[in-house]
């Protein structure tokens, strides 16, 4: 069964990637996604799975179908193909080196890792709380990248004015 | 106390859109000034004199009741602080003239200071999951002011950027992850005991790559650079110089020599790898340098360069080899800042960085000439000045640990980098002055207070290196040669 879930995420992974059209992107990511939780809800990882069904398979695909949805389809963009070729040959490679290398390793490293901590709410709020702070951090830093990177000019845009020189600023100047 | 460092960037970053509602400038310029100084000052007058009889840990209070939020102040880190504390001091200085034209000055500050709480966190923790997640928010604040002038390149540069930082993060979680799955903890005293009693070399080797892989991205040392070319000149001159000059520093080289030396213990093959490096960075980035045309590209080429000095010093693993590196991390967060600065007030009143259109600009900016020109000095390390003094040092641990072959190679790197920033200052401020340019001023007021500052340190800093050695760099020196048993004291707590 666990193989099977995780030839599963790592299909639709892959698939994500590949894919051209970026709705069925977006829906493989999704189902990726799903793959992932279930994985975590069968290694006892409830919260895990939880946050995964709820944030990444389902507000982020809806944020990223919205998104698309918004976006207009006459904007082609040319794109080179080599990554078609790379990911599949360095993906071979990782999965060759697993197989003969890390397998074998894995299962003799020996730990000395106990398996309880707490529960969910204690370790996150009693002991780990020193993350909430980065986690505010992040959350921070990603709303005022929005507000920066979207916000409308209440100056000149960059690229419209002209300096002393008579140059036209802005750091496009890659002459 | 020490909490201060983070939870006030942090808190004046969480109010800058709204005052930035209130006053569009004065307040956010003034704020964020403000903070920065605040800083500085509580570094050296409040921060000091606690490490007196080495590292201390603190707990932070919430209303009088304790958190289970630990910080540890040690030289290493308190040096590390003061370093951004300076340097972002002179970068909000210079903003606010330079982020005029491009508005939204209260959501740009927002984003450096939560940048610079980034960095803070990840310099006072002591525990790896920390170190990830505080990376993280000093990443997506510097991806977002990359991009901050939302041109075309800075919006690719700054795609490439955070790609290539997802790929660098991926691998230090993977890393963490398996040191957790090994040892059941993550503060740097439990992995370190739980590493000893295991006796794991070759799960630690595979660690140590990632982490290797993971930092070296960021610190963008060879053959893990090639974002930073690109990133670091699309980005506006402040974030340039806070990118090259803190950034990668505290993201890459503080976190990897934290947890190499600290947490790990520096082993033989280790210091192999990192010297290897440190010479193949100085190389690449100097030879790149060489046939640049474009100032600030050249700039971030330079800063390849010099961070190789920075691992070559770590690499060594003697106490002077660590005094060496850690001096010309300080020094290089100076000049480097400094010209990237510069770089932006040529840019800002030429409308260009091309070095061959330039011509003859130190008629036209005396100030940022002469600035400038004490900031290439000391990069290429001619005495008297800071440069000078940090490379010595590296060349005579190099010399001292046996290791002539790489002494000469520093040498010559030296001089591969004095070739360059001549040809930098011959191009843009020196010879005829190019008729295009007859109208161009000097830079205003507050940029050049804040370039004369830093190359008025760039001076001082060489004229008095034994005090700077003896009451910042020993202190951080001694916390990287006591090893793993400077982990191993904090455990428990």
């Amino acid at each position: 069964m666990h193989l099977f879930l995780m030839i599963g995420l790592v299909a639709f992974s892959i698939l994500a990637v590949l894919t051209r059209d970026l709705l069925r992107s977006a829906i493989c990511l999704a189902v990726a996604s799903v793959f992932l939780a279930l994985v975590f809800f069968r290694m006892n990882a409830v919260y895990a799975g939880v946050f995964e069904v709820s944030v990444v398979a389902g507000l982020i695909t809806v944020l990223f179908i919205t998104a698309i949805a918004l976006t207009r389809g006459d904007q082609e963009v040319a794109e080179n193909k080599h990554h078609m070729l790379v990911f599949p040959f360095f993906f071979l490679f990782l999965i060759v080196f697993d197989i003969l290398v890390m397998r074998k390793l894995l299962g003799r490293i020996p730990a000395i890792a106990g398996s309880e901590a707490g529960t969910f709410g204690e370790v996150l709020w009693n002991q780990r709380t020193f993350d909430l702070v980065g986690q505010i951090g992040v959350i921070f830093a990603g709303v005022l990248a929005v507000l920066a990177l979207f916000r409308q000019g209440e100056n000149p845009r960059k690229g419209d004015t002209t300096l002393p020189g008579g140059q036209p600023q802005g750091g496009s100047s890659h002459e | 106390m020490i909490f201060l460092f983070i939870i006030i960037p942090l808190l004046l970053a969480g109010l800058m859109p709204l005052l930035g509602k209130i006053s569009k400038r004065f307040l956010p310029d003034l704020l964020a000034n403000a903070t920065m100084l605040f800083l500085l000052v509580f570094s050296v007058l409040s921060a000091k004199p606690l490490i007196a009889h080495g590292g201390v840990i603190q707990q932070a209070f919430w209303f009088g009741a304790p958190l289970n939020i630990r910080l540890l102040l040690d030289g290493f880190s308190l040096f590390m602080l003061f370093t951004i504390s300076l340097v972002s001091f002179a970068v909000t200085l210079y903003s606010i003239n330079y982020m005029e034209h491009y508005g939204a000055k209260a959501n740009y500050y927002a984003l450096l200071l939560v940048m610079i709480a980034g960095m803070n966190g990840l310099v006072l923790t002591s525990d790896l999951f920390n170190i990830y997640l505080f990376l993280e928010v000093a990443a997506v604040a510097s991806y977002a002011l990359v991009a901050f002038g939302q041109g075309h390149d800075e919006l690719e540069a700054s795609f490439k950027y955070l790609m290539l930082s997802a790929v660098a993060s991926a691998a230090i979680l993977l890393s963490i992850a398996v040191i957790f799955g090994l040892t059941g903890g993550l503060s740097f005293g439990t992995v370190a005991s739980g590493l000893k009693m295991l006796n794991i070399k070759y799960v630690v080797g595979f660690c140590s790559g990632l982490f290797l892989m993971g930092f070296g991205l960021k610190a963008a040392i060879v053959p893990f650079h090639s974002w930073l070319p690109d990133a670091h000149p699309s980005a506006p001159a402040p974030i340039s110089a806070m990118l090259s000059g803190v950034l990668i520093k505290v993201s890459g080289v503080y976190a990897m020599m934290r947890i190499f030396l600290n947490v790990f213990g520096l082993t033989p093959a280790l210091t192999t790898v990192l010297t290897v490096l440190g010479i193949a960075s100085i190389f690449v980035g100097a030879l790149a340098a060489l046939g640049q045309n474009d100032i600030k590209r050249m700039l971030a080429y330079s800063s390849i360069s010099q961070i190789g000095y920075v691992i070559l010093g770590f690499g060594i693993g003697t106490p002077l080899g660590f005094i060496g590196g850690l001096f010309h991390l300080f020094n290089h967060a100076l000049f480097k800042s400094l010209l990237f600065l510069n770089a932006g007030a040529v840019e800002q009143s030429t409308g260009t960085r091309s070095l061959d259109k330039m011509g003859g600009l130190a008629k036209r900016m005396p100030l940022t000439a002469a600035t400038s020109a004490v900031g290439s000095l000391s990069i290429a390390g001619v005495p008297p000045l800071n440069g000078f003094w940090s490379k010595l040092l590296i060349i005579i641990a190099l010399v001292q640990a046996k290791m002539v072959i790489l002494a000469v190679l520093a040498v010559l790197g030296s001089v591969i980098t004095l070739w360059y920033y001549l040809v930098l200052q011959h191009n843009a401020f020196f010879g005829k002055l190019n008729e295009t340019w007859k109208s161009v001023r000097e830079a205003p007021f507050w940029m050049s207070a804040a370039t004369v500052l830093l190359a008025l340190l760039c001076i001082v800093t060489g004229l008095v290196f034994p005090m700077v050695i003896h009451s910042w760099l020993q202190p951080a020196a001694d916390v990287l040669s006591g090893g793993v048993a400077v982990a191993l004291n904090f455990i428990g707590f």
